[in-house]
């Protein structure tokens, strides 16, 4: 009996095993069956990608072909009028031939026709020429000019100063590109030679030096031609990519379960013998299949067009990328669309209608460009925070290997930090799937779900993630951009504050009781008047001990003291933005919604040290982490005691 | 008598609504199905027939009680419940994108009907359905008596000995309403076990062997309808329905929680 139990008890588990591997590729053939049906799947998830580069590529060469047949070619027809023909052709034609004989390659050699017309200046204004040359006398110039301005005194003045010269004057039409050309050209031209003339005359004066070889200018860019292509290249691609794999895998995501949901095939599936588990491990491949391919047809159109060099490159775009480096960047990239795609897929998810996930996927757009574009930013001092955060780093780490840096250890942290975070958001996405309400379209919810005061103490410290997360996407993007005043407001009053409301109100707490809104005895103020400034005093001593762990640079206390003294600050802003507006709102935060959130689950000891260094975390610098966490510790400990927020406001700001 | 294929033991759930708070949607109900048996649960619209049939289902999970199905429970065995079940109602839709065959192709296979079979299991439900004009059409090209076929179709593609319908006639008119029910019957005199949902008293009359009066989440009365004639003395079902229904109208339907905020 015994035996017979064993040896069933494996028997059905190996059985199982295949059974759920058939499972699994049932619906996984049924995700792509329906993706491949989907048109709209396809041009997004393969044509656009395949199409992008080519089109890229056509469309520079295309202007820098136009360019230079523009500069090339391109001829100009003029003709030559006026009381002074003679000297005016001859002008002209010396100039032409002086910058035929010495072209100095900027320009391409300009063809200028000469027509003899009768009617010139209604020919230029058909169009049939580009530039009318007009040669005149002192005597006819000054006569004209004064009848067109009507004796204007102060033009009848410079006139009088007019040294006996002959006048040529360009006519061209505004409105046609040629003609502008024309006329630009032209005048250039007879500029060069005005300069010839005097140069010659001061030679013959006894001048030693032509007047350009008094001094010589020359700009010399010293980096080669592949690598600033390289850099240029390293910041376009990986906002690319996240672009191509945000969209093409959007319309297969919002497909796959908020598409499912609406129609109501989301049911049918579920009463399968699927499990959910599996269910959403087939979606997840699906839409992940998508994104690598996305990725490799990306990497591959990198292949054809720059490594390879299949087609010619215009020069501003030659990169010179070894195959290796090309590895690296698709092992970056596939862990990247992976957290993509989960992202998306946790968000279909989560919406429960084909429209509330496009709600959805704006925010989500934003929030995976920017740190995507990180590689924009000129922060390598911020390099040590990017390694840790998702996209922005594989954005800094591509454009680093395709400058030719390799950097194993941040490549190495890079690709384990993105793949942690796409195993991560699978599992959400596993989750959702579970939470009854979110697969049926009931109007009711299950009471674990809903969210009342209850559910805030297990949400609280995803919430601090969420807004340390935002703190930091903020600080990226907007980072010395802004003012210090308006950084110092957006961080505490937006996202400190804001954050508490939204949570709040989110989960119905009670403002009295969520950030202890208390009066206090009087004594309690003076304590605090006397406290501040001692506790103030071991905060240096911390400060200073963190210093010896930690050295602080010398650059970086210089660049806070610039921040605090910072330009010209009136006393009561410095007052109101460096120490009110913080000590209000961060302990409205960190003291008031955190502090109640984790007093259920943690003694008050342990309560005070964990608000404390969630507190030191959100001061993302990392020489200010410990001393702030002090600080945190002490106002955690000032609420226990007091019994009320106040007195760790007070506190707070006092120190500031 | 045959032993039961669907034993339900004090089966409750629990929600939570912003305007009511706690509501049991369904609280603590029992009843047994036997093969060759179509047990019908007749209640009003929010009655907790839905909500029982998607517990059965496994699609929500029960606050209380213990449900089993072909003797695996619905709670520690899930996907194996699933396999011994077909599950219809007027919000399982079918794929639009793939053909009829391939519906039934994949949902044979999702529900592990043996692979060297699911070609000829798929052969025998184009026939035995009389799918087979559009057998190769996209779903989403058929017409509304067509779809529903199809549907019957998958929901017995693995040839499951229980079916659950949850109102599988709501929405249709009344030459497929009658085709529905033609096709339930004919399913059940196969031996299979059926567990129908209704808040039409005529459909229940003509289609139920056995009927269970569900109310606030409540079954009130379980017996076939000659034994409900016989209780409580009414010929037709919806005098006995008032009956039952209306006898309770001073009962607390649902119990109220509020002040749920914790101390």
């Amino acid at each position: 009996m015994r035996e017979t139990r064993g040896s069933n008890a494996v028997a059905p588990d190996r059985e199982n095993g295949s059974r759920r591997r058939r499972v699994l590729a049932t619906l996984f053939g049924l995700e792509i069956k329906l993706l491949l049906r989907d048109k709209r799947t396809i041009f997004i998830a393969v044509l656009l990608p395949l199409a992008i580069y080519p089109a890229f590529i056509l469309i520079m060469r295309a202007v820098s072909r136009v360019g230079q047949e523009r500069l090339g070619a391109a001829s100009y027809e003029f003709a030559i009028t006026g009381s002074e023909v003679e000297l005016a052709r001859s002008l002209v034609h010396e100039a032409l031939a002086l910058s035929a004989a010495e072209d100095d390659s900027a320009e391409a050699p300009a063809n200028f026709i000469e027509q003899v017309v009768d009617a010139p200046d209604s020919l230029l204004r058909a169009g049939e020429l580009q530039l009318v040359v007009e040669g005149m006398s002192r005597e006819g110039y000054r006569e004209e000019r004064e009848r067109e301005t009507e004796g204007d005194t102060a033009v009848v003045r410079r006139l009088e100063e007019l040294a006996d010269v002959p006048v040529i004057r360009l006519r061209f039409r505004n409105n046609s590109e040629l003609s502008v050309t024309a006329a630009q050209r032209m005048s250039e031209r007879l500029r060069r030679l005005r300069v010839r003339r005097r140069d010659r005359l001061l030679r013959e004066s006894g001048f030693p030096l032509d007047s350009e070889e008094l001094g010589k200018l020359e700009l010399n860019n010293v980096a080669p031609a592949e690598k600033e292509a390289g850099a240029l290249l390293g910041l376009f691609l990986t906002p690319l990519l996240v672009l191509l794999v945000l969209t093409g895998g959007s319309v297969v995501a919002a497909d796959a379960i908020s598409g499912e949901k609406e129609r109501g095939t989301i049911e049918t599936l579920l009463t399968t013998a699927a499990r959910r588990g599996e269910v959403v491990a087939a979606k997840q491949l699906a839409i992940i299949a998508v994104g690598m391919a996305i990725t490799l047809i990306n990497v591959a159109n990198l292949l054809v067009y720059v490594v390879l060099g299949v087609f010619e490159l215009p020069e501003r775009f030659a990169v010179s990328v070894e195959p290796a480096a090309l590895v690296v960047v698709l092992l970056l990239f596939l862990p990247l669309a992976a957290v993509v795609s989960a992202a998306l897929l946790a968000l279909s998810g989560y919406a429960k209608t084909y429209r509330e996930y496009q709600i959805y996927f704006f925010p989500a757009l934003l929030l995976f460009m920017f740190p995507a574009a990180a590689a924009v930013l000129p922060g390598i001092e911020l390099r040590s925070a990017i390694v840790l955060a998702p996209v922005a780093n594989v954005s800094v780490a591509v454009k680093e290997v395709l400058v030719g840096e390799f950097d194993w250890l941040f490549l190495g942290l890079t690709f384990a930090v993105t793949t942690a975070a796409a195993i991560y958001t699978s599992r959400l996405t596993a989750r959702a799937l579970s939470v009854e309400r979110l697969i049926t379209a009931a109007e009711i919810d299950e009471a674990e779900f809903v969210g009342g005061p209850a559910l805030f103490p297990k949400r609280v410290l995803r919430w601090f993630g969420l807004l340390w997360v935002t703190l930091f996407v903020s600080s990226l993007w907007f980072g010395g951009e802004l003012g210090v005043r308006a950084q110092v407001v957006l961080n505490v009053v937006g996202i400190f504050f804001g954050g508490s409301l939204l949570i709040m109100w989110r989960y119905r707490l009670d403002p009295r009781e969520a950030l202890s809104l208390r009066p206090v005895k009087f004594p309690v103020w003076i304590a605090v008047l006397i406290g501040a400034p001692s506790a103030y005093v071991v905060g240096v001593g911390v400060a200073q001990l963190a210093d010896l762990i930690l050295p602080v640079p010398e650059r970086m206390l210089e660049s806070f003291g610039e921040y605090l003294l910072a330009p010209d600050l009136a006393l009561w802003q410095i007052i109101l933005f460096f120490a009110v507006l913080p000590g209000v709102f961060e302990e409205i935060a960190f003291r008031g919604v955190l502090l109640h959130g984790l007093r259920v689950r943690l003694r008050p000891v342990a309560l005070c040290l964990v608000t404390g260094a969630i507190f030191g975390f959100f001061h993302i610098d990392l020489f200010r982490i410990l001393p702030t966490a002090f600080l945190g510790v002490v106002m955690g400990a000032v609420v226990l005691i007091s019994g009320s927020i106040f007195p760790a406001m007070l506190w707070h700001t006092l120190h500031r | 008598m045959t032993e039961a294929t669907v034993t339900v033991r004090g089966l409750a759930k629990t929600f939570y609504d912003e305007a009511r708070g706690e509501v049991k949607a369904v609280d603590g109900i029992d009843f047994d199905c036997r093969p060759g048996e179509i047990f019908g649960l007749l209640g009003a619209n929010g009655a907790g027939k839905t909500t029982t049939l998607r517990m059965l289902a496994t699609i929500l999970r029960p606050t209380a009680g213990v449900a089993r199905l072909m003797g695996r429970d619905v709670v520690e065995e899930p996907a194996a419940v699933r396999r011994t079940l077909g599950f219809y109602s007027a919000t399982t839709a079918l794929y639009p994108r793939l053909t009829a065959r391939e519906t039934l192709e994949f949902f044979a296979r999702v529900n592990l009907y043996p692979e060297d079979q699911v070609d000829g299991r798929v052969d025998f439900l184009v026939d035995r359905f009389g799918i087979g004009e559009y057998v190769g059409a996209r779903v989403e090209k058929l017409s509304t008596g067509m779809k529903q076929k199809v549907s019957i179709a998958r929901t017995v593609a693995h040839d499951p000995p229980i079916l659950i319908f949850d109102e599988p006639t709501v929405g249709l008119d009344v030459i497929n309403a009658l085709e529905m029910a033609r096709v339930i019957r004919e399913i059940r005199d196969e031996g299979k076990t059926i567990i129908f949902s209704t808040h039409i008293m005529s459909e229940a009359e003509k289609l139920c062997d056995r009927i269970a009066i569900i109310h606030n989440g409540r079954i009130l009365a379980s017996d076939t309808l000659e034994g409900m004639r016989g209780a409580t003395g009414r010929h037709y079902l919806e005098d006995i329905f008032v009956h039952y229904v209306g006898g309770v109208e001073e009962m607390p339907g649902f119990i109220r929680e509020s002040g749920s905020s914790p101390k």
